[in-house]
């Protein structure tokens, strides 16, 4: 069984189509690819995964359970993660506190045990606060655990924001262009990190990403969508060799340059 | 480039009572009230009481607005429902003032949940309009059921008795007032730092953030009112032992602005803060004794000045205060 | 109910219910435009009824000659708060900007009660007199004065915004804020000249009140139920907010007449929060309330 399931998936924005009809099974444990030109509907497929825009047609079945009409913190705790393309951080915390917030579901201690700071309360705040720490090590981050994140380059805050959906401990997580704003080198380290977190952590990654290099290197399989619809599937051999791929990228371009 | 700070804030939040700083600046400041009613006259005892009931009630209402970003125009209101249940459960029920104190606390703070349930969906200005009219109707059903609360003619409450003891001196209640002050800002500053604590902060900046890592917003929403609300009615029933008297003006929008000034002043979202306001704000009215009808104008001026020039408050500039590396700023050109 | 009784009724409610409209009228005008909502308001009809006494005694102006100087000078404090006040903060979190114009009214209430104290003061109007039989109805002329005044000024309003280009042009930034610039709209001087009107049309209703209830500095009172009208109405409708005044100050008479005090006098803060929770477009409004 497949552990994400979109079965004919139609999302609009005011009466014009982001996504339709789409079909799309990712396999536990595999690191997929997503790619299309601007605007091809890979955003507003994200977000309706998470629950943020409802489809108006179709099913999305998450580990065999329909979660088409949850509500994005529901979906969450059913262990879908997600980072933003923008980076959605919380400004105003500490970067270590963001990755704590992340970790706020798998604390079970209650309000009276967090007004009283109860024992209980206080080991799971210190067990909370080494594993927001070793996600910061994973991730390099932990030399910038006490700064406000908006201080800092894009690329950093794409990685803190990775770390906070990692502290969620998803199976699933969709990551959103996860290595806009770094630098070639950056983007390789990061990749690295991130195959190595889902493979060590059994996670399946669906990632949003317009730098093909990069995508050659971290996908199992590639999906191509264009005008909200899927035009190639497979390997990322195959993909690059792929004549609708090219055309629908080649349009791009020959757009941009009219 | 990225400045580094802010140390001491993390260590505020995860490591508070290990800090033996914080614990001794804590504790010299418990051990001199406590020493108050040794060296005051019962009005300066009364002040004192006044700031810090306003402590609790600022605490919770931080907590609502520093941290979960959500607007309260009827923190007074909640105060209202604390004082009137403690007030009349003493007096008609006959019930102890050690029962009738944690209940109408939890009246209020049902009621802040009342209201928070259906306001949830609800932010910014709307919120500010729900919380409006609610403050209107409490308002008006304390004012036109004077069978019950004694309508705008008040209510007289007697120095009660708790567990066979009379607390008719002032240094009696003043001790019981400043008992449940410290435990409600202990309560209120490990809620703070909590995982709770972090969910009011998330939701405040970023909702959508808040909901991809889990974190249902409504529920925390409702739990942000009632904690509030459970403080100020924590504060208005102990309002009713300290002032001896309650009636629908005090518990009117100016006082609720009056809430919301403590938080402003003092600096949204830290408990530091909260105290720093209240005390300061009750003071207030003190330094002004020679111009009575000044001080409404006066605290206008004070919180539009604050959210004009000072948007951190007290506790902003305490911290700028704080970093400032003193050998290098010039006092004398 | 006789119905006569019923047209008397209809009648008070409809004079209380322009009050009601005018300050509805003056806190939605600057929320369209600039997306602030002015929760002083209600002080400025406490200003305008204070100017008024003070150049109708102090100077012992006329009333024709008072009137449209109060509304001027109001109209000038309302340019003085968008500058000073609300244009720092535009940019603020909301609670900021909520907070800030309250504690705007503060202070006018407070100065206005240092100056004033508590009394109850008085304001002669050439208008006031021995009400006039219309069939089994009697017209109070003081209510009847205030029905013509918001009658005029919506069609006043109505002319402004259809055939002036300012009108024009108000109406362009509440549409659209960035397109209006794109345009070539001054508007930072929209903002203006909003706050400046709602500013005026809140002191007409103090100036048009102030003979009936006297003059104290709790007439800022009403901004509550200016509030209630202009949610009634949608809040981003100058019709709705004219139409939710009437409306409230009708049901206000007919529940007081029917139920007693008490019901009166609740009545419209259940309603508010009714329509905040379950209709929050009002009861005629369809557009979404969205901040600029």
């Amino acid at each position: 069984m497949s552990l994400l399931e979109l079965v004919g998936v139609s999302v609009s924005f005011g009466g014009v189509a982001a996504v339709s009809e789409l079909s799309l099974d990712i396999e536990a444990g595999e690191i997929r690819g997503l790619i299309g030109p601007n605007g091809a509907g890979k955003t507003s497929l994200i977000n309706a995964i998470t629950g943020v825009v409802r489809p108006i047609a179709g099913r999305i079945l998450f580990a065999g359970r329909d979660i088409t009409n949850l509500e994005p913190d529901a979906i969450c705790r059913l262990g879908i993660g997600r980072t933003f393309q923008h980076v959605e951080l919380f400004r105003e915390e500490t970067v270590l506190e963001n990755v704590l917030t992340g970790l706020y579901r798998h604390q079970a201690y209650g309000t009276i045990g967090a007004a009283l700071r109860l024992p209980s309360a206080r080991r799971e705040e210190a067990a909370a606060r080494d594993e927001a720490l070793t996600l910061l090590d994973a991730l390099s981050l932990r030399e910038l655990e006490g700064e406000l994140p908006g201080e800092l380059p894009f690329g950093i805050q794409k990685r803190i924001d990775m770390a906070r959906a990692l502290a969620v401990r998803p199976r699933l997580l969709l990551l959103d262009e996860p290595v806009s704003g770094m630098s070639e080198a950056e983007a390789d380290a990061t990749v690295a990190t991130a195959r190595a977190v889902a493979e060590e952590r059994g996670i399946t990654l669906l990632v949003v990403e317009h730098n093909m290099r990069v995508m050659m290197r971290l996908a199992d399989r590639i999906t191509a969508m264009h005008q909200g619809r899927v035009i190639a599937d497979g390997t990322p051999g195959q993909i690059r060799l792929d004549k609708a791929v090219i055309d629908a990228y080649l349009g791009e371009e020959a757009d941009a340059h009219a | 480039m990225a400045s580094r700070v802010d140390i001491a804030a993390i260590h505020r939040r995860l490591a508070f009572p290990a800090i033996p700083k914080h614990l001794a600046l804590s504790a010299a400041l418990i051990a001199v009230l406590t020493l108050v009613p040794l060296a005051a006259g019962s009005y300066h005892i009364y002040l004192i009481e006044l700031a810090l009931l306003n402590v609790i009630v600022a605490i919770g209402l931080n907590l609502l607005t520093g941290n979960c970003g959500q607007i309260s125009l009827c923190h007074a209101s909640f105060m209202a429902i604390g004082a009137y249940t403690t007030a009349l459960l003493m007096t008609r029920a006959g019930l102890s003032y050690l029962v009738a104190l944690p209940v109408g606390a939890a009246a209020a703070a049902l009621l802040g949940a009342g209201l928070g349930f259906p306001a949830r969906r609800l932010s910014g200005l709307y919120l500010a309009l729900v919380t409006l009219g609610f403050l209107e109707i409490v308002q008006i059903a304390i004012e036109e059921s004077p069978d019950l609360t004694g309508g705008i003619r008040g209510l007289s409450v007697p120095r009660p008795h708790i567990l066979g003891f009379h607390l008719k001196s002032d240094a009696s209640v003043y001790y019981l007032v400043l008992a449940i002050t410290v435990a409600a800002v202990t309560v209120g500053a490990n809620l703070q730092r909590s995982r709770f604590g972090r969910a009011f902060d998330a939701i405040r900046q970023s909702s959508f953030a808040a909901q991809s890592l889990g974190i249902p917003p409504g529920q925390i929403k409702l739990l942000a009112f009632s904690v509030a609300a459970g403080f100020a009615g924590l504060a208005g029933g102990l309002f009713t032992i300290v002032v001896g008297f309650i009636d629908p003006t005090e518990f009117g929008i100016s006082a609720s602005l009056r809430h919301i000034t403590f938080i402003v002043v003092g600096g949204l979202g830290s408990v530091v803060g909260s105290i720093l306001g209240a005390v300061a704000l009750t003071a207030l009215p003190e330094l002004l004794r020679g111009a009575k009808e000044y001080s409404d104008l006066v605290y206008g001026a004070i919180l539009l000045g604050t959210l004009l020039f000072m948007p951190r408050g007290l506790k902003g500039l305490w911290d700028t205060l704080a970093k400032l590396d003193w050998r290098r700023v010039k006092i004398w050109p | 109910m006789s119905w006569q009784i019923a047209l008397q009724l209809a009648f008070s409610g409809l004079s209380v219910g322009s009050i009601y409209a005018l300050v509805a009228l003056a806190l939605v005008i600057p929320f369209k435009a600039s997306g602030v909502l002015n929760f002083a308001q209600g002080e400025m009809a406490t200003l305008g009824a204070y100017i008024g006494l003070a150049l109708a005694t102090n100077f012992g102006l006329p009333f024709l000659v008072m009137v449209p100087l109060t509304l001027l000078v109001a109209a000038g404090f309302g340019v003085l708060m968008e500058r000073l006040v609300v244009r720092p903060i535009i940019a603020a979190p909301e609670f900021t900007v909520v907070i800030a114009t309250f504690a705007v009214g503060v202070i006018i209430k407070s100065a206005v009660r240092v100056q004033w104290q508590d009394n109850l003061f008085t304001l002669d109007a050439p208008y006031v007199g021995a009400p006039i039989a219309l069939g089994p109805v009697r017209l109070n002329p003081a209510y009847l004065v205030i029905i013509a005044a918001t009658l005029s000024v919506v069609g006043l309003l109505t002319l402004f915004f259809a055939n002036t280009k300012f009108g024009k042009a108000m109406r362009a930034v509440a549409i659209d804020q960035n397109a209006a610039r794109l345009m070539g709209i001054g508007v930072g001087s929209v903002f203006m000249s909003a706050w400046a009107l709602a500013a005026a049309i809140g002191a007409l209703a103090g100036l048009l009140l102030a003979p009936i209830i006297g003059i104290t500095p709790e007439i800022g009172h009403l901004i509550l139920k200016g509030l209630v009208a202009a949610v009634i109405g949608g809040f981003t409708s100058l019709g709705g907010a004219v139409a939710g005044g009437l409306l409230l100050g009708l049901l206000e008479t007919y529940a007081g007449a029917f139920f007693g005090a008490t019901f009166k006098n609740i009545v419209p803060f259940c309603i508010l929060i009714a329509i905040l929770l379950y209709k929050p477009h009002g009861l005629f409004g369809t557009a979404a309330v969205k901040r600029v």
